[in-house]
């Protein structure tokens, strides 16, 4: 090709102003990107940074990205979804359990003083009864916004902590019955009483749903799909859209649904496991921050300045977060929380992010709000969140760290050299953590001349543990001295026991490899031999009084035996095949020539802790 | 609650109490306040217009812009709707003839945007193309060679020129009516209309005009309001409501068709992008 003579070079050349998907996509990954830390530096929340970032690259501000783009909320649409499926999956329903009657109690007063409110609210502005039920249910809701900061600073046990994390499923499930309600009411057509059966229905299917169908699907999914990590997260995002649509198609909002999956899948995705880091990295890399971007875009300062704005806002400010505030002070009169505990519960409970922001959005896309309402919500979260801020990072001090005791699922650390004790090393450890919420942890130990032979066995004990239901993400571990490597390990990951596979083989002059662990590791430890690859019975075996064990061993192999489902105390005789049998340890001595079980049998002995 | 979380309070809560001090307060969804009291007035610039505004301007017996201005007119408490019949050029120029709304399938630009208030768009439209029964136009060459016509100050002007770019020049009507007698009557031989009013047109006119193809890049179709009306915030939700409860899709589907209302996916589309 060769130039048109006498024309000035680059001629051709056309360089047009940057526009399309490309662009609009840079724009908001800035946002998402320098938004964050240039709020930080000003000492404010990051989260701030995200809505005002919105704001300036959206319609209101610089147009940007203009109001007639439909990505931008679309996905945001979806970070939405993602943020109330991982406030139902994030939340440790453990807790929950434990601390029952001060979260039923709590979470009934703080949902009910700040509904109140927002429905008085409501009733002075002459709003209609509907717009007036859903101000009251967005600020009786919370986000747990500020929990990593508490967790953070090890109060994630603490009782006021505890509580306010269990009121939050209350508050949110009760505010989103209420938006499903209200939603479904301007929605469906037909009578109220057919209205009313409609939601009934739907919330009683999307239960049926969540609680009974989507965890035992999921589950089954996890064995048999979920070998692959990224078919993993992608079943999870699968989940909470089943659920969200499932919940659209009988009218009610599509993050009800997303909540609930959380919650069901509560108990499959533990919360320092490596699917819930996933879901947390997309999460806050991606979906989230977008989602808040997409808000920000609502940002209409010639609205928000105006006096109307601010006077709703100012409403809206005193009836939230006044109570809020009457509900943190009910709370410790009636439940005996100190000044502190208080505080914090209160800079818990106080900041208002997902489920105002989805009431308000509901309300906006179905005509019961205006722009002025919105933009006054978004006032109210700002305040939130700037006061929620500063009263947790006050009280977070002065709040004493509780004594956590010893979870012993916790963080299972599960190590093995053969790899064919790995489907029940990780079948046992997946029962031990169950009640706490834990994670596995798997270790194939080798010498450093097998290394390059073992690294193959790690892909089979990758689905030894997917098909026991757990994502174990099983590393090798390279040592000279295999004992001093585990218990290594076991330090550096925190474990709270050490599982540790043993074949007779493993046995040396100096004894076997779970004796020397057993002595040096800071975690109890158990110890698995034989040869079965699964079991139908445990049993617990009665100590001779003349062997007298230590009480500790005693406490810790009842505690398994509890954990694993087993009979007894029974006789110490030798386990059938598919039997297995908790043995405490009398003494050392046991441990350096300890029973080998028949075939397809296996014995757990449980050495001085 | 320690000491240090109530002084916190004090000064939120003071914040709060100044704030509710501006400004007085309107519904949740916005208020509206008519130019006439207890009546919605409407500025419309075609009367009929297939499917959008049925009968005679003195006897209005349906249409889907006249009953959705009625749907209005019940959510904001208001007994009766008038209709102003306006000419389409003075509505985009901010004359309303004293209306509350104007409702004639208008698009809203940055130049109208200067002289009127507007609200969310009810529906997106394509322009579609509309000829005699017979003209074929399966391609942007094919186009470019027919005679188009159109109405004075709408976008679709603008469109032609931009994205047909026909051979000869567009010939300009005050009106509709006058437009699509000139279609018929072999003056010109293709205009644009926007989608479902090019259906009902095309549905209405006993077989002899034919809507044949769609131009990519829907056109949004909004409520019209005087610049600086205090009546945006009421309009806008009432129609997101009436979108969020099917009410428009069952006005357009009734008073437009189903046709008109799935013809987004079962219309030719006219690729406009020359290569």
């Amino acid at each position: 090709m060769s130039a048109i003579p006498g024309s000035p070079p680059f001629a051709s050349i056309s360089v047009h102003s940057p526009s399309g998907a490309a662009w609009e996509f840079l724009i908001l990954f800035a946002v998402v990107i320098l938004g964050p830390p240039l709020m930080q530096r000003a000492r404010a929340p990051g989260i701030i940074g995200l809505l005002l970032g919105g704001f300036a690259i959206g319609p209101h501000g610089l147009d940007l990205i203009g109001a007639g783009n439909t990505t931008v909320p679309e996905l945001g649409q979806l970070g939405l979804l993602y943020l109330m499926f991982v406030a139902g999956v994030e939340l440790d329903l453990g807790l929950v359990r434990v601390h029952r009657n001060s979260v039923v109690g709590f979470g009934a007063i703080t949902f009910a003083v700040p509904m109140a409110l927002g429905v008085g609210v409501g009733a002075v502005l002459g709003w209609d009864v509907p717009a007036s039920l859903l101000l009251g249910s967005l600020m009786a809701s919370h986000t747990l916004l500020l929990y990593p900061t508490a967790r953070g600073a090890g109060l994630s046990a603490d009782r006021g902590v505890a509580t306010a994390v269990g009121a939050t499923v209350l508050t949110d499930t009760a505010s989103l019955i209420v938006l499903a309600a209200v939603s479904g009411s301007q929605l469906a057509g037909g009578s109220s009483g057919s209205i009313a059966g409609q939601i009934v229905i739907g919330l009683a299917v999307l239960l049926v749903f969540t609680i009974v169908v989507l965890p035992r699907l999921v589950r089954l999914s996890f064995r048999y799909l979920g070998t692959d990590r990224v078919v993993r997260y992608l079943l999870a995002v699968a989940a909470f859209l089943s659920a969200a649509a499932l919940a659209e198609s009988f009218g009610i909002e599509g993050i009800v649904g997303a909540f609930f999956a959380g919650l069901a899948l509560n108990r499959l995705v533990p919360n320092e496991g490596p699917l819930m880091e996933r879901i947390d990295f997309f999460g806050s890399a991606v979906f989230v921050p977008v989602f808040l971007v997409s808000v920000g875009m609502l940002l209409d300062p010639a609205v928000m300045v105006g006096g109307e704005t601010l006077k709703l806002a100012g409403l809206f400010i005193l009836a939230s977060i006044g109570g809020k505030a009457i509900a943190s002070g009910i709370g410790r009169l009636a439940f005996g929380y100190s000044g502190a505990q208080t505080e914090l519960m209160l800079g818990l409970t106080v900041p208002q992010a997902a489920a105002a922001l989805a009431a308000t959005i509901v309300g906006f896309d179905i005509g019961l709000f205006d722009q002025s309402v919105v933009n006054a919500v978004l006032v109210l979260i700002l305040a939130s969140i700037v006061v929620g801020t500063l009263l947790v990072e006050r009280s977070v001090r002065r709040v004493p760290a509780p004594d956590v005791g010893d979870k012993l699922g916790r963080r299972v650390l599960v190590t093995l050299e053969d790899a064919e004790q790995a489907p029940l090393l990780f079948d046992l450890a997946r029962r031990v953590t169950a009640a706490d919420n834990g994670i596995v942890r798997g270790l194939l130990a080798c010498a450093p001349a097998d290394a390059g032979e073992r690294q193959a066995l790690l892909d089979e004990l990758r689905a030894a543990a997917f098909a026991a239901d757990i994502d174990a993400e099983p590393h090798l571990l390279v040592h000279d001295s295999l004992p001093e490597g585990v218990v290594n390990a076991a330090a550096a990951e925190r474990a709270s026991l050490v599982l540790v596979g043993q074949r007779p083989a493993a046995a040396s002059a100096f004894g076997t490899a779970g004796e020397a662990v057993a002595t040096a590791s800071p975690a109890p430890v158990a110890i698995l031999l034989g040869d079965a690859r699964s079991i139908k019975n445990v049993r617990l075996a009665r100590s001779d009084p003349d062997d007298r064990i230590d009480s500790a061993t005693e406490s810790l192999a009842a505690r398994l035996a509890t954990r694993l489902g087993a009979e007894g105390p029974t006789q110490a005789h030798p386990p059938k095949p598919g039997e297995l049998l908790i043995v405490p340890a009398p003494s050392w001595e046991f441990l350096a020539d300890p029973p080998e079980p028949p075939s397809g049998a296996a014995v757990l002995v449980v050495p001085e802790p | 609650m320690a000491r240090r979380g109530r002084a916190l309070l004090a000064p939120t809560v003071l914040a709060a109490l100044a704030l509710c001090g501006c400004g007085s307060i309107s519904g949740s969804a916005g208020d509206f306040t008519p130019a006439h009291p207890g009546v919605l007035t409407v500025a419309t610039s075609t009367v009929p217009t297939p499917g959008f505004w049925e009968g005679t301007p003195g006897r209005l017996t349906g249409g889907f812009e006249y009953e959705l201005a009625r749907r209005l007119a019940e959510r904001f408490g208001l007994g009766s709707v008038r209709v102003k019949v306006v000419h389409f050029h003075r509505i985009v120029a901010g004359d309303l003839g004293g209306a509350d709304l104007g409702m004639a399938l208008i698009t809203p630009t940055a130049e109208r945007e200067a002289a009127l208030d507007f609200s969310g768009p009810y529906f997106d439209a394509a322009p579609t193309i509309v000829v005699r029964s017979g003209t074929e136009v399966p391609d942007l060459a094919s186009a470019e060679e027919l005679r188009w016509g159109a109405v004075r100050s709408t976008t679709l002007v603008e469109t032609i020129a931009s994205r047909i770019a026909p051979d000869g020049a567009t010939r300009i009507y005050d009106g509709q009516r006058q437009l699509l007698g000139a279609l018929e009557a072999g003056k010109v031989d293709a205009v644009l209309f926007d989608l479902p009013l090019a259906v009902a047109i095309a549905d209405h006119s006993g077989g002899r005009l034919d809507a044949v193809a769609q131009l990519p890049g829907p056109e949004r179709i909004a409520v019209a309001m005087p610049k600086g009306s205090g009546n945006v915030e009421a309009v806008d939700s009432a129609l997101r409501a009436f979108e969020a409860d099917g009410t428009i899709h069952d006005l357009l589907e009734e008073w437009v068709g189903e046709e008109a209302a799935d013809a987004e996916h079962s219309l030719p589309l006219l690729r406009t992008t020359r290569r």
